[in-house]
């Protein structure tokens, strides 16, 4: 008991890491989600053609090999330019954030054509028929109308990605995993304490999110 | 999306018959694409030699990779299965147990709870005197057949285990939204015949189930490809784990990064029809044709 007080500090520092991690990939990963779901949807192949590649290539391949390519792959090409400014660009904080922000702009990109394909049709023409640009009819009638239909979808995939930023671990990075991966290397012989205290803090993280996602998600069945 | 009444439709249409539907720009993109693939398939061949030489250990890998998935999805459809009757269960022991299993496991990282099959668990059971390999090697030495025992044994089997029982809350979650799915009516008409519980949930409500399941579950099941990558911490010699290997002794930081490349293609090889085969049977399966 003693030493779990001992070692709890450390992995605050870690969870706080991990939440520091996600807090900065999300909001990256729906801004650029929003772009390639407007891209893939467009009738222009120029758009959409290059957009379903890359949440088809995205989405084919595991985060753990993303991961890998990012650090290791384009971080020795970096390196090797001997640009003082592009040597030192990829961290495992830069390459972690990067590879979930990356990551989850394909998946947020479909979430947001579900959200959109799930609001009638006619919305869109009215509001051209009125007058309204492709622009406004977009930003001033389509997406307020799917925000609460999104709400959901996106808290469960930032609960996905607070998971999965334990990749980062592989990589060096700092976040909880990595922290209890320290540990138990440490404390070979008596793991299992450690395990109990990044599994509690990740339930602590993941559980309260998971109950406000179902809620909006009540919440949005009752108004439909 | 974006999309009002343009003039380009207007066109095409007028110009149907003469000009192909596709206006001429869009010609261009698709010579672009072949482009972009003709120069993505040069740079593979810049470096076949080594290619060449990895190639089979990396097949090797993917065949690993998915024979492992192949018998996680097994074990997880059992656990997945076997948690949605807990959660229906009448018994409120049951049906905490199985809601405190979907979302204990369902709020941790997969690597973590492998990390706990792998070093905790299956530590500490080795402590106790429990070890797979063991077992499996003297199995298979009174089949003559040791030899078949890979020495990673005991990664492939916390491996399966940690896999599969963190998918089986996941499918546990999809086989209970299926069964709930599934028109009360049935229910109560199958029971008015006479058919007990058990004959009603075998005989009525699973088989409507499944097709509910079959999208979804092909979904989880691309992903579980993709995660099993994970099991590389733990010296399952899989796809990931072969790339690795090869990659990270590369002093030239463009063959390293040719060998990740060619790894993640693998991936993408193995994933992508499945992708569409998921989207395939979304369609086909979905509402608008059932009651049809």
């Amino acid at each position: 008991m003693n030493l779990v007080w001992s070692v709890l500090p450390d992995f605050l520092v870690g969870l706080k890491n991990t939440i520091i991690l996600c807090v900065v990939s999300f909001p990256l990963a729906l801004l650029f989600g929003l772009l390639f779901a407007l891209m893939a949807g467009s009738r222009i192949l120029w758009l959409r053609g290059p957009a379903r590649i890359f949440i088809e290539v995205v989405r084919g391949t595991p985060i753990v090999a993303q991961i890998f390519i990012v650090y290791y792959g384009l971080g020795a090409l970096l390196v090797n330019t001997h640009n003082s400014f592009l040597a030192q660009l990829i961290t495992s904080w830069s390459a972690g954030i990067l590879t979930l922000a990356l990551n989850y702009t394909a998946y947020e990109a479909e979430v947001y054509r579900a959200g959109f394909s799930s609001i009638d049709k006619g919305q869109t023409e009215a509001a051209l028929s009125l007058g309204f640009s492709p622009l406004q009819s977009f930003f001033r009638v389509l997406l307020p109308q799917a925000i609460p239909v999104l709400i959901p979808p996106f808290v469960n995939d930032f609960i996905y990605m607070l998971k999965d930023s334990a990749v980062v671990s592989i990589i060096a990075g700092t976040e909880l995993t990595a922290v209890l991966m320290f540990w138990v290397r440490r404390n070979a012989s008596d793991p299992l304490p450690f395990y109990l205290i990044a599994i509690v803090l990740y339930l602590i993280l993941s559980l309260p999110i998971a109950y406000v996602a179902r809620y909006f998600e009540r919440r949005v069945r009752a108004a439909l | 999306m974006l999309a009002g009444p343009s003039t380009r439709e207007t066109s095409v249409r007028l110009g149907q018959g003469l000009w192909p539907r596709r206006a001429g720009s869009d010609y261009f993109y698709y010579v672009l694409v072949v482009v972009a693939l003709g120069a993505f398939a040069y740079y593979l061949y810049q470096y076949r030699q080594e290619g060449l030489v990895y190639l089979p250990a990396l097949l090797q890998g993917a065949l690993v990779s998915l024979v492992v998935s192949l018998i996680s999805t097994l074990f997880a459809l059992l656990f997945g299965l076997m948690g949605a009757l807990g959660r229906l269960s009448r018994f409120r022991l049951i049906r905490w147990l199985s809601t405190i299993y979907v979302e204990v496991v369902r709020g941790t990282p997969l690597l973590v709870q492998l990390l706990l099959w792998y070093y905790g668990i299956g530590q500490v059971l080795a402590v106790a005197g429990f070890n797979p390999h063991s077992i499996a090697f003297e199995f298979m030495t009174v089949l003559q057949n040791n030899s078949l025992v890979p020495d990673a044994f005991n990664g492939f089997f916390y491996g399966i285990i940690g896999l599969s029982f963190n998918y089986g809350a996941y499918m546990t979650e999809v086989f209970r939204a299926g069964i709930l799915a599934v028109d009360k009516g049935q229910t109560e008409a199958s029971l008015s015949l006479g058919l007990d519980a058990r004959q009603t949930m075998r005989h009525v409500v699973l088989p409507q189930a499944i097709r509910i399941i079959i999208p979804p579950f092909t979904n989880n099941f691309i992903t579980l490809i993709q995660d099993s990558a994970f099991l590389s911490v733990m010296a399952v010699i899989e796809l990931e784990y072969v790339t690795i290997g090869f990659a990270l002794p590369q002093t030239n930081p463009n063959s390293k990064l040719f060998v990740f490349v060619l790894g993640a293609l693998c991936y993408l090889v193995i994933c992508y029809p499945l992708s569409v085969l998921a989207r395939y049977f979304e369609r086909r399966l979905s509402v608008e044709h059932l009651d049809v």
